[in-house]
């Protein structure tokens, strides 16, 4: 055997091996990732999916965004002129000379025959030099002379026509040749014809690129692409940036335990190196690097994942966000900072249990023996300073809400709020130390574990406590949102019914940003308004038809007629303001409601369903058409000693008698507010047909509400359903369900890491006699206790935050809490523990596994 | 090549403690191979880690190449044990997931040597200990016997001067303790010096100097045994 020397002299190597030890302690650690990355496969599989739910997330809401340049294909600027043929032709002209290239686009709306629906008869060129990127061929070809057309396709559609047939639209004959879409706006329904075809245009859009200057000169209206889109912090890529971050932070502290597990199997290997002369760095640098595989791994995965998602979603995302959105068009500003986070937060989560396990005496390491847990003398005041600066953190972000900011005191407010969760869960676990004493061997011997283990269990309680924050937060803070009866939220109608009411008179004028080429904006405004002979004739029209379009939803269905006045509640305190629609509790409302009269006080002003409105102070009923929505400010009465306008009948009605009454309907835009006829009297309304609620005995399908709109389209009437807006039970049960999910899956790898730690106590009581029973009640008093503190953990710091939060908050302040969601509330706090006790005695049934086994060679 | 001077170890406080080593010293010169026999908890094993510096003795001096270890930060040691002493082990000598020649490259490597010239000297190093085949076979694809001589080839590549080795037969047959124990006697002869704690006499016999331990003191150093029988008739009683 030869025993050949180094090539490199020993005086000039580097103490610490510099970059080739480096290398060579990666490379073992990517080896041992490889071998036992199933050992990992919960923290690999959390990052994957953080994000893949990061990248098709961010993707979905960023696309399905209205892009700021909709309608200007590549233009900067759109004017849009209109008026005679030969008033455009002459500012067409004028513009030409002013801002040389432009771009025309003729519209002339029409009506689709037997429908309500409309579509332009559009003229423009395929090739325009800033139009071209607003149209896209799906079959066929672009017209190329006046005799074609091209459609959309759900033009095409609706006239039953097929490329290669014959369209008479009334006016002229054209051959169909091609399906076309405008890839900015899915929904813009058109027939593209060439250019100079439309000879009566409804409106002329001209597109062309010119400086500020000569656009401020010109003297038709200009719009100017994207000015400010994104001026608002809460953009959807801020809002997924920051979840991500919490996501992704939550994970860190759930990898955390599973690095120190990992570590342990690890430990002898790791003593061997050390005993080959590796340095302390060397051995934190095998799990530091292993952190970073797993990041780097879950990151490629969950892009990977992600981006797979994305492509199936993406049919689904255009048709619902009306424009197409391109297959790489992913928010790089989101998705790459989202990898990169999860590679920073494996990282990180491994760097504690790295350090720990690089100062395991080698001697101790090459035997397999953990180091003993060191005694903590931590002081719990890190953690309270770190508790209140987030209080007064998530004050200032309540104080700034009001301002329309508060996001980056909030998000900070957040942050601190964990970090002091994670310096006061290990104190938490001592408190289980000192409950143990009294208890039975089982339950005595698993709350020492927890008391001892810390580093290890108190990231896992963390972990269980931030889930269980997270979820009061929103629980909270919902029921609180919820729970305001002046600035109602929540769904409009219930699925069986459906509001009408008179349609707007005249044509609205759409959102230049929103609709295609074909706006008609600068169409003249409305004709002058009808009698009230005519008025009176049109409402009981609409009455009639508003009742026949009741009866083809069957037998049951009723049409509610709900009467209006011109009064309101106003809200003259501090805080929201009344938001809603007050009605007249007419005979005919009250008896659809099963409310009999005899039940309302004669002294009622203001019936309701709105919970807790009766308690309102502050509150005024204004008569008149200049009622105001805001709280204090003149109407038109001089001030009265409270600072506020006086207040008296019949225009004004001060502290109006509220009575809540639940068999009214809940809906936002049901009759929730209604007068009562005390009130009508004493503000000497005069009650007329507002709306007409249509309720059917069974929820309403798709194709009846299709129906109604088309019937109500034609009687002049506008139809009301049911929104997509959740109520706030299903935002409080859905939180509770996710702090519970996310706590239980925590629990599942934090006991089995216990379970790996404490093997050998469980042999040792085994062999002492111990059975499965004690088993399990050891695993199941692990998992319940940490749960049960956990849920309170976080129960208290989800109040605290939300608190801080609505202390200083101008809208809602510390009065808001008194919505509790104490079901909710209850089922984290007992249902959990329970959960999770009662999970731990069934998968105690197993034997141990053999985690606790160290890897040999 | 090693000296220890009046090195005690204790372990534990008060009631609990065990003087694992008490007063011991010892020296081995560069080429020499001893062998450290005793009873099972007599602190064979804890002068091995001291003399390797990977414990700390409470109290004596522990001399490797000159160098005194009690004036060296941790990762002195940790570069002393990378360039100058090689450790084998009774059972578990091998990183999983490297291969044999990355295994004896490791140390090398971890000192800075660049990769291809630290995978030619193990690759040499295997070769000399007719292992050249299995240079890129994994642990678990070794026999016991090939896993031993893989470490004993880590232990003495580069410049090592020191080798330690804890009953690094223990887990073998006699014929692979016997090979075992010829590759190391072939290093001494090369001028490493070989400290070697084993509980077979047989084995023992290989060595220069055979030193008895019992209650962390040494009893007797026996220059040269007659024959390995004859050692434990030589060991005094307690």
């Amino acid at each position: 055997m030869t025993v050949p020397s180094g090539p490199v002299p020993v005086a000039a190597r580097p103490n610490h091996g510099g970059a080739a030890a480096r290398r060579a302690v990666r490379r073992w650690s990517w080896r041992l990732f490889r071998l036992e990355w199933r050992q990992q496969l919960l923290v690999l599989a959390l990052v994957v999916v953080a994000v893949a739910a990061t990248t098709v997330g961010a993707t979905v809401a960023v696309g399905a965004q209205v892009p700021a340049d909709t309608g200007f294909g590549t233009a900067h600027d759109m004017a849009t002129l209109s008026g005679t043929p030969g008033h455009v032709a002459a500012e067409e002209a004028a513009l030409r000379h002013r801002v040389g290239r432009v771009d025309m686009i003729t519209n002339e709306q029409q009506r689709v025959p037997g429908s309500t629906d409309t579509y332009d008869l559009r003229a423009q060129d395929p090739g325009g030099p800033f139009g071209s990127p607003m149209l896209a061929l799906r079959s066929g070809r672009f017209p190329a002379h006046p005799g074609e057309v091209a459609l959309t396709p759900g033009l095409a559609a609706e006239l039953h026509l097929h490329p290669g047939d014959t369209w008479h639209d009334g006016t002229a004959t054209r051959r169909v040749v091609g399906l076309v879409v405008n890839p900015q706006n899915l929904v813009d329904a058109f027939a593209l014809v060439v250019p100079g075809s439309v000879t009566t245009p409804t409106s002329v859009t001209v597109l062309f690129d010119a400086p500020l200057s000569v656009v401020g000169a010109l003297t038709v209206p200009v719009s100017v692409v994207g000015r400010g889109v994104y001026a608002n912090v809460l953009n959807p890529e801020t809002i997924v940036l920051a979840l991500a971050t919490l996501g992704m932070l939550l994970i860190a502290l759930v990898a955390v335990g599973g690095f120190t597990v990992l570590a342990q199997r690890r430990l002898r290997s790791l003593g061997l190196l050390a005993s080959l002369g590796a340095s302390r760095r060397h051995v934190a640098m095998v799990v530091r690097a292993n952190g970073a595989a797993v990041g780097v791994a879950g990151a490629v995965g969950g892009f990977v994942l992600g981006l797979a998602a994305w492509l199936a979603a993406r049919p689904m995302v255009e048709n619902s966000a009306h424009h197409v959105i391109g297959v790489w068009a992913l928010p790089w500003a989101v998705v790459v900072p989202a990898m990169a986070l999860a590679v920073v937060a494996t990282w990180a989560a491994s760097a504690r249990p790295a350090r720990a396990v690089a100062r395991v005496p080698v001697v101790d390491a090459l035997a397999g023996r953990p180091a003993p847990p060191a005694p903590v003398h931590r002081t719990a005041l890190p953690g309270l300073v770190t508790l209140v600066i987030a209080f007064f953190l998530f004050g200032a972000s309540g104080a700034a809400a009001g301002q329309g900011g508060g996001m980056p005191e909030m998000v900070l407010g957040l942050v601190v709020l964990v970090a002091a969760i994670v310096l006061l869960a290990p104190l938490c676990l001592s408190v289980l130390g000192a409950v143990a004493r009294r208890a039975p061997v089982g339950m005595r011997l698993a709350l020492r574990d927890l008391a001892r283990y810390r580093s290890r269990a108190g990231a896992a309680l963390a972990a269980i406590t931030l889930g269980v924050l997270i979820a009061t937060i929103v629980a909270v803070a919902a029921a609180a949102r919820y729970g305001n009866s002046l600035d109602y939220v929540g769904p409009n109608l219930a699925t069986n019914q459906l509001v009408l009411s008179p349609a707007p008179v005249g044509v609205p004028a759409p959102d230049a940003t929103k609709g295609g080429p074909g706006s008609p904006l600068g169409l003249p405004g409305p004709p002058p308004g009808p009698t009230p002979a005519q008025v009176r004739a049109e409402d009981a029209a609409m009455a009639t038809s508003a009742h026949q379009l009741a009866t083809q939803f069957g037998s049951g269905t009723t049409a509610l007629e709900l009467d209006g006045s011109s009064a309101t509640l106003v809200h003259t305190g501090p805080g929201r303001t009344f938001t809603g629609t007050v009605y007249v509790a007419t005979p005919q409302l009250l008896q659809a409601f099963g409310i009999a009269p005899s039940t309302i006080d004669p002294a009622a002003d203001v019936l309701t369903s709105r919970p807790g409105l009766s308690g309102v102070s502050g509150l005024r009923l204004v008569a008149g058409e200049d009622s105001p929505i805001a709280g204090p400010g003149p109407i038109g009465a001089p001030p009265g000693s409270d600072g506020h306008p006086s207040c008296s009948p019949p225009s004004c009605l001060a502290h109006p008698v509220i009575q809540e009454v639940a068999a009214l309907p809940t809906g936002t835009a049901a009759p929730n507010v209604v007068l009562t006829e005390h009130a009508v009297r004493i503000l000497h309304l005069h009650p007329t047909a507002a709306a007409w609620l249509v309720q059917a005995p069974q929820p309403l399908t798709a194709a009846q509400v299709s129906a109604a709109r088309l019937a109500a389209g034609a009687a002049g009437l506008q139809v009301e359903t049911k929104n997509d807006e959740p109520t706030g039970a299903t935002i409080i049960d859905g939180a509770t369900i996710f702090g519970i999910v996310l706590a239980l899956g925590v629990l599942a790898m934090a006991v089995g890491l216990l379970r790996s730690e404490t093997a050998g106590d469980l042999r040792t009581l085994a062999a002492t006699g111990a059975s499965t029973r004690s088993r399990r009640v050891i695993v199941a008093t692990t998992a319940g206790a940490l749960a049960a503190v956990g849920a309170v953990v976080g129960t208290a710091a989800g109040y605290l935050a939300v608190a801080g939060w609505l202390r200083s908050n101008r809208l809602d302040g510390l009065s808001a809490l008194t919505s509790v969601p104490l079901a909710n509330l209850l089922v984290i706090l007992v249902g959990l523990p329970v959960l999770a006790a009662a999970g731990g005695w069934l998968v105690a049934g197993r034997r141990p596994s053999g985690l606790a086994r160290p890897v040999t060679a | 090549m090693l000296q220890l001077h009046d090195v005690t170890k204790l372990y534990g406080s008060g009631a609990a403690q065990v003087r694992a080593l008490d007063g011991v010293s010892l020296s081995v010169d560069a080429g020499s191979l001893v062998a450290v026999m005793g009873p099972s908890g007599s602190g064979k094993s804890t002068l091995l880690t001291i003399a390797g510096s990977l414990e700390e003795p409470t109290s004596g001096d522990v001399v490797v190449g000159g160098s005194p270890l009690a004036s060296m930060s941790v990762d002195e040691r940790a570069r002393l044990r990378r360039r100058s002493i090689g450790f084998v082990f009774q059972d578990f000598n091998l990183l999983p997931g490297l291969t044999a020649a990355e295994n004896v490259a490791l140390p090398l490597e971890l000192d800075g040597t660049r990769p291809r010239a630290a995978r030619q000297m193990a690759i040499e190093a295997l070769e000399g200990l007719g292992l050249d085949t299995e240079a890129d076979r994994f642990p678990d694809q070794l026999s016991g016997g090939e896993r031993q001589r893989v470490a004993i080839a880590r232990a003495v590549v580069g410049d090592r001067r020191l080798l330690l080795a804890d009953e690094p037969s223990g887990a073998l047959d006699s014929a692979n303790g016997e090979a075992v124990m010829r590759l190391v006697l072939a290093a001494c002869r090369r001028g490493v010096a070989a400290v070697v704690v084993t509980h077979d006499a047989q084995l023992a016999s290989w060595a220069d100097r055979v030193v008895f331990i019992r209650d962390g003191r040494i009893v007797d150093g026996t220059v040269p045994p007659p024959s390995p029988e004859a050692l434990l008739q030589a060991a005094p009683e307690p």
